[in-house]
């Protein structure tokens, strides 16, 4: 929390070295702010992006996590992304079933040129983690009275 | 464990925002207590300098360096901590310039972003091991399949740097498609005239020496990975020696046996020892051993006594060998193929004998071909009217989507030469679409167009055209229903890949696309290499292609294999990889599922995945998809994550 009481959450940004983890570079050039609220992780492709990463951020105190990928079809390493998009998928359902609302979840692409595009999502994803609020991961929300099984099927990787 | 954190005021750019003093003052509270030293512009030649003096001094175990991005920096600061000894993977950048100070407004915000980044690299650096870059020997040589222009630009240039190449060619003569052309697009030049003096020095060259030619060969089988592939490569019996032969056809005079020439389109005779065609190279015949009439039991050896080289020429015993090579890189150049034009209904292709694809009609137009040059109509004379329909099966969703890219230039081609031939032919052509690109190519168009015997007409759909009798038994193609009698009919079929080109796709793991062309690693920064580090490709195996493109990417494939690969050079293995911990591995295969570089093999006997280093690129999809954590992803581990996170959270 600020002084004025706005909630300043806490976001972990996993960023691919070639088009994302550049595009922030990008915007940085740009010298356009953005809000300070998203730690930026570098790994070398979105596919390295672990779900366990993302869980643990949670519980470990972030409040949101977004995963910045090259677009579809531009991948460095020809399909890193699909499998980022497919696990983010399946994350998002088990988030739910956690009580974990997805939205504070977001994997969205931003290629190396856009600058501008990193500085919207940052802007974005930290509007919508603030409208949310603190994530609060009680006993209750992980108890298995909240499981349950959602009618959908989602891509293995 | 002493570490080191060396924070840039880059000027004032990071200063401005960032309180080095703040940093300063929290790095005492960060765990192992770095020491912290603040530099000006720490990637500056005196930068650089001071940086190595106090590593020197100092001997931390770790580094983090709080300056821009790695993207500009990491390899400059890795390279500082080569040179005074450290293992240069021991140090982790954090981004405080492009990503915090030039877009946070508030400095007091910025700062105190700037301490849990930097806490964040210092609980990861403190799990970094020092990396190692492997040493591989390699084979500078190289294997190249298909000696059409790109497989035989590619294998003259290698020999020619010295290297040994294997030039491997299915047919029994050298040139590929347009070797079989009379004259080529744009400028009509003389197409073996043309690629002789290139055939020359292939065969007979200064370089020649370095250069095995198989012909009637093809690649069965590939094992190793760059720098170190060893290919079986199967060769049919010629039944002639290449090295002795003189091409004099002696044995073809004597030979009782026959066939129809399939070099020739099958217009034409051949025996069953004869050449391709005239002019071939290598100029030696080869013998059908199916339709020799020693197939059917007869213990003919009326060429081999025919031959006046002696009796070791022609060898009417030999047997189909398989050969090993070992080579560093192979570079794929295995050519075109032409649609079925038979699979466009309509256009007569089968049932009229004076419809012909433009492959029979570039050997028509040959002085080696069945005709001798002459253009005539299957009755035996000249054509007083011509149509040439481009475009069949080209951009056409029920055939093949794209454009050839090559027939409307060849197809106006087909119209200078018919009028020089024949003056006065009336020639209608069938486009959906007209592609004349590049500098030279509206050259031949214009003439078509300009022509005043010629009629360009557009078609939106191949079926609104047909090709039926007209009254008088003579051909004509109607287009909506509008006749125009042709005594000849030439159809552009699409361009397609070269048959076995999918057998070799599976062979070497080569990835193609839905049309069968081999696939790029990346469309346009890497349009000649393939899915497979150290396989190249060349030409219209890729994609239509003509022969200007073909030769250039044969050039770029050598371009790859020099660079690539040098005698007496070892490749270095990035050590930013994966490898699989051989004990955890369950066996599920998942990885291989996964690695977009067929990277990871399984090992049957041991029941785990194994992952080639020389292939791994690094991106640690495999590390992630493992259920079992049974992968480390070398520089990117989880626990280095993992420490990272937590670090900037608290």
């Amino acid at each position: 929390m600020t002084a004025e009481g706005i909630f300043e959450p806490k976001i972990i940004g996993f960023l691919c070295n070639w088009c994302s983890y550049a595009g922030a570079d990008k915007a940085g050039g740009m010298q356009h702010p953005y809000p300070p609220n998203v730690q930026v992780i570098r790994v070398m492709c979105s596919g390295r992006v672990d779900p366990q990463f993302i869980l643990s951020a949670l519980v470990k105190g972030a409040d949101g996590v977004i995963i910045l990928a090259c677009h579809p079809g531009d991948c460095h390493y020809k399909e890193g992304n699909c499998r980022a998009l497919q696990r983010h998928s399946m994350l998002n359902l088990m988030l739910e079933q956690l009580g974990v609302e997805k939205e504070r979840c977001r994997l969205d692409y931003v290629s190396a040129g856009e600058g501008d595009k990193f500085n919207r999502v940052i802007h974005e994803m930290v509007d919508t983690v603030r409208a949310l609020g603190p994530l609060l991961l009680t006993q209750e929300s992980c108890s298995s009275d909240s499981y349950d099984v959602p009618n959908t099927s989602v891509p293995v990787p | 464990m002493k570490i080191g954190i060396y924070f840039c005021n880059c000027g004032s750019n990071i200063a401005e925002k960032i309180s080095s003093a703040a940093v300063v003052g929290a790095a005492a509270s960060f765990p192992d207590h770095p020491y912290v030293e603040i530099v000006d512009f720490i990637c500056s030649e005196e930068g650089t300098l001071r940086f190595e003096e106090s590593l020197k001094s100092e001997q931390p175990d770790r580094v983090v360096v709080a300056a821009c991005s790695p993207r500009d920096h990491e390899a400059t600061f890795r390279r500082c901590m080569a040179n005074v000894g450290m293992n240069p993977y021991l140090m982790q950048m954090v981004n405080i310039r492009e990503q915090i100070a030039w877009v946070t407004e508030d400095p007091a915000i910025a700062t105190e972003k700037a301490i849990s980044a930097i806490r964040g690299a210092v609980c990861r650096v403190r799990l970094q091991q020092p990396l190692e870059k492997k040493q591989l020997e390699v084979c500078p040589d190289a294997l190249v399949i298909g000696a059409g222009p790109a497989g035989m630009k590619a294998a003259l240039s290698l020999a020619e740097a010295g290297r040994q190449v294997t030039l491997v060619e299915r047919s029994p003569f050298i040139g590929g498609l347009p070797v079989r052309f009379e004259e080529l697009f744009p400028a009509l030049e003389c197409a073996p005239c043309m690629l002789e003096p290139l055939m020359g020095d292939l065969l007979h060259g200064n370089a020649a020496g370095n250069i095995e030619l198989m012909t009637l060969s093809e690649l069965v089988g590939v094992t190793g990975f760059y720098g170190n592939f060893i290919a079986k490569i199967r060769q049919k019996a010629r039944h002639v020696s290449l090295h002795e032969c003189i091409g004099c056809g002696e044995c073809v005079e004597a030979c009782p046996a026959g066939t129809r020439n399939i070099f020739n389109s099958n217009a034409s005779e051949r025996k069953a020892i004869d050449f391709a065609f005239a002019g071939v190279l290598p100029n030696a015949p080869f013998l059908l051993e199916d339709v020799c009439v020693r197939s059917r039991g007869d213990e003919c050896t009326a060429c081999k006594d025919a031959c006046p080289m002696g009796v070791d020429v022609i060898n009417l015993e030999e047997l189909e060998t398989v050969v090993e090579r070992t080579v560093g890189s192979i570079i794929l150049a295995t050519g075109a193929g032409l649609y079925d034009v038979s699979k466009v209904p309509g256009l007569g292709m089968g049932t009229f004998p004076d419809v012909y694809d433009a492959l029979q009609f570039e050997r028509m137009l040959s002085s080696t071909g069945p005709t001798g040059g002459e253009i005539v109509t299957a009755a035996g004379n000249a054509p007083s009217s011509v149509a040439i329909i481009h475009c069949v099966g080209s951009l056409d969703d029920a055939h093949k989507p794209y454009c050839s890219g090559i027939c409307c230039q060849y197809a106006f081609k087909f119209n200078h030469l018919i009028t020089a031939k024949l003056p006065g032919t009336a020639i209608t052509h069938y486009h959906r679409e007209l592609v004349v690109p590049g500098k030279e190519a509206h050259t031949l168009f214009q003439h078509a167009a300009r022509n005043k015997n010629s009629i360009l007409k557009r078609y939106d759909d191949i079926a609104d055209l047909a090709v039926t009798r007209d009254g008088d038994g003579g051909l004509q193609v109607s287009a909506k229903g509008e006749g125009t009698p042709a005594d000849m009919i030439i159809l552009c079929p699409a361009v397609t890949p070269a048959e076995g080109a999918g057998t070799l796709s599976a062979l070497l793991d080569v990835s193609h696309d839905s049309f069968g062309f081999f696939r790029e690693l990346h469309g346009r920064m890497d349009a000649a290499q393939s899915s497979i580090k150290g396989v190249y490709l060349a030409g219209a195996c890729q994609e239509p292609m003509d022969i200007r493109t073909a030769m250039l990417e044969g050039m770029a494939c050598v371009g790859y294999t020099l660079a690539g690969l040098q005698p007496g050079r070892t490749i270095e293995i990035e050590p930013i990889n994966a490898e699989v911990d051989e004990t955890h591995c369950a066996g599920c295969r998942l990885c291989i599922s996964v690695c977009p570089y067929r990277a990871i093999s399984f090992d049957t006997e041991k029941n785990a995945s194994r992952i080639n280093a020389v292939l791994c690129h690094g991106c640690g999809t495999c590390v992630t998809a493992c259920p079992a954590g049974a992968i480390t992803g070398h520089h990117f581990t989880s626990a280095q994550i993992m420490a990272e996170m937590e670090g900037v959270l608290k």
